[in-house]
């Protein structure tokens, strides 16, 4: 097969994968070295689905002795199968760099014969691009359930990212489309993964020469809608992974019905709007100080499709707001709808020049059309309709109703 | 009215900012040579560039306000907006007398204009570095043709100098007729007209593979095309490999 056809195959097998991201290290060049990381991360090109291409993202192969059921490359698919070699894939990240189509690669896999086996073709790759090739570009690598840690251990010496992916959010879930996984298989490599990060950022501080691990640190991701699971447990999963593992991201990834099996759900679309929900609700866990308990609860386990989460936190919290937009601290400032980071941050700042003045704000830029309802600015308030509690959910609504069609996000 | 005209260069456009501090009468513009249309009502004084009055500036600049502030400048100066430079001497105005602080003041029309300016230009650079596309030419150099709105050459052969600082590159901003060249060691500008160019044997095979990556990348089922045209404008399509044909 030439190369053409496998890259064909394993870019096509590999597109599941909703991370992208070249951010988070800063791995510099080194004497007769090619390549960079930066810091921000940088985009390349975007697909026709919208998201953004910054590592040539491929399996190594898609050869696959598990057969899940929400997965394309399952073993009992009928489908073209293909499988590279270390020198392929160093070859086509390397003249891929050098043109500038790429931050670095992002090497994932099937299963191919046992994990050890697949791990070490990983391994292989990313030890021959840093150290033959001197490549210092991004490189996220896989970890594949159920390989030695040592392996495991020595790909994160070469890696920027490393993934090992949940894909279902629940014990069950695992069961039921995945009999092949076990879940300890799957929170061992992470956990070792997580705790040599920890590591290595002590000794960072006791000796200057300690070699990078896994510097852009750990991410996996979780299919939303092909098990039952509701919001609130996957946000609770997602909560616990910050806090005890130490995770960077979760990325969460619409289930895209690529499979007929009684198992699954018959859906015609993938439920993109909850997984937009969902990574509004993981930028508040992660950036917003909220917890997932304040977000939903047993009784009310899903987010609102109408309306974005911190919007309706706001709604079901009336009795904090208005709030008075040149005294509220950063921390309150950042749990008004429509006032992000940045906005919140600008706020601050701004405040330090005068007591600002509604059209001041709107110079400073947050989302005034959420925000008008819940602030005020020198003691007035701006809303077009009074501050009742008992009706402010619904006529929001319908204000924003006409306005908010869904927006895809394009944080990948 | 009263007009500065100044060379183009950096240092230029900092003799004039020097010389509006300094004189008597208080210019109502600053311009570039070649931007400025005279008129019958006025009065133009020419700008000779005086390295030792821009150090000056440059000194104050970095000294009484900020770093973070003659970053700005430098990108403002970028930017080649219309009458950029005389909102450059308000907002300075303002900076000697406030220090590091204006930066913060959001809501101030002057500081805002300054600052989103500079953001213009960050923002395309940012985007450039990775929209530029090399290929490979018959001598082995590799070739990398724009038509950015704004100035950013300079910000790009900087980051491409320590990133791709083993193999020979020219970037060339065809809607300026400048290039950037790099032979290994330092990078430097230079003017240069569109021509032709020879591609090497290999680089179409990279070129059909990077197409065909980039048509298996996507997922069928979340196709939106708005999305990617957003995120990746029209303008920037015709020298994007996967976009061009």
């Amino acid at each position: 097969m030439d190369l053409k056809t496998k890259l064909s195959v394993l870019s096509d097998s590999a597109k599941y994968d909703a991370s992208c991201s070249s951010s988070g290290s800063s791995r510099s060049n080194k004497k007769n070295g090619v390549g960079n990381a930066a810091r921000n991360g940088i985009c390349h090109s975007w697909s026709e689905d919208g998201r953004c291409i910054s590592l040539l993202k491929i399996l190594y192969t898609n050869k696959c002795i598990y057969d899940c059921a929400y997965c394309v490359n399952r073993a009992s698919n009928d489908r073209q199968r293909a499988s590279f070699t270390p020198e392929e894939v160093v070859k086509l990240t390397i003249n891929f760099y050098r043109r500038n189509y790429i931050e670095g690669l992002f090497l994932s896999s099937a299963v191919e014969k046992n994990p050890n086996y697949t791990m070490e073709q990983l391994l292989t790759t990313a030890k021959k691009l840093r150290e033959e090739h001197k490549f210092n570009g991004y490189i996220h690598l896989k970890a594949i359930p159920g390989a030695d840690s040592s392996l495991i251990r020595q790909a994160g010496t070469y890696a920027d990212r490393m993934s090992v992916n949940i894909e279902l959010p629940s014990n069950k879930g695992l069961q039921k489309l995945a009999p092949g996984k076990k879940k300890e298989d799957i929170l061992k490599p992470m956990n070792m993964i997580g705790s040599k990060i920890v590591e290595h950022k002590k000794n960072k501080k006791k000796y200057k020469n300690t070699p990078q691990f896994v510097p852009a640190g750990q991410s996996t991701q979780l299919i939303v809608g092909a098990t039952p699971e509701p919001d609130y447990q996957i946000l609770r999963l997602s909560e616990s992974l910050y806090q005890k593992m130490n995770l960077k991201r979760v990325y969460y990834s619409a289930y895209v019905p690529v499979n007929q099996s009684s198992n699954l759900p018959a859906i015609p679309t993938p439920p993109l709007l909850r997984e937009h929900r969902l990574y509004q609700a993981d930028w508040l866990l992660r950036f917003y100080g909220f917890s997932a308990n304040e977000l939903l609860n047993e009784k009310n386990p899903e987010l609102d499709l109408d309306f974005d989460p911190k919007l309706d936190w706001a709604l079901r919290n009336l009795d904090i707001f208005p709030v008075e937009i040149n005294k509220a601290s950063y921390d309150l400032l950042l749990r008004i709808p429509g006032i992000g980071v940045r906005s919140a941050k600008k706020i601050i700042s701004a405040r330090q020049e005068k007591a600002l003045k509604y059209r001041d704000l709107k110079k400073i830029g947050p989302a005034l059309n959420r925000a008008k309802f819940f602030i005020t600015c020198r003691g007035k308030y701006y809303g077009e309709f009074a501050f009742e509690p008992n009706s402010l959910r619904e006529k929001l609504k319908h204000k924003l109703g006409k306005q908010d069609k869904y927006q895809q996000l394009s944080l990948f | 009215m009263l007009y500065f005209i100044y060379d183009g260069s950096f240092p230029g456009l900092l003799t004039a900012i020097y010389e509006a501090f300094y004189s008597d009468n208080f210019p109502e513009g600053i311009f570039r040579e070649k931007n400025f249309t005279d008129n019958l009502f006025s009065i133009t004084k020419k700008i000779e560039t005086n390295q030792n009055k821009a150090d000056k500036v440059y000194d104050a600049i970095r000294n009484k306000i900020s770093n973070y502030t003659l970053r700005t400048i430098y990108y403002c100066y970028l930017s080649e907006l219309d009458e950029i430079e005389i909102d450059l001497v308000y907002y300075l105005k303002l900076g000697f007398k406030e220090g590091a602080k204006i930066n913060k003041y959001h809501s101030n029309n002057q500081v805002k204009k300054i600052i989103s300016a500079r953001k213009k230009v960050s923002r395309e650079a940012h985007r450039m570095k990775g929209l530029l596309r090399f290929q490979t030419l018959k001598n082995g150099v590799y070739y990398g043709p724009m038509e950015p709105d704004y100035n950013i050459i300079e910000i790009l052969a900087r980051h491409f100098a320590k990133r791709l600082s083993d193999q020979d590159w020219i970037i060339h901003d065809l809607s300026r007729d400048i290039a950037a060249i790099y032979n290994q060691q330092q990078w430097a500008l230079t003017p240069l007209k569109e021509t032709e160019i020879e591609i090497s044997n290999t680089e179409q095979e990279y070129q059909d593979l990077w197409k065909e990556f980039f048509d298996n990348i996507a997922i069928e089922n979340r196709k939106n095309l708005k999305l990617q045209q957003q995120n990746m404008p029209k303008k920037y399509w015709k020298h994007l490999i996967e976009k061009n044909d």
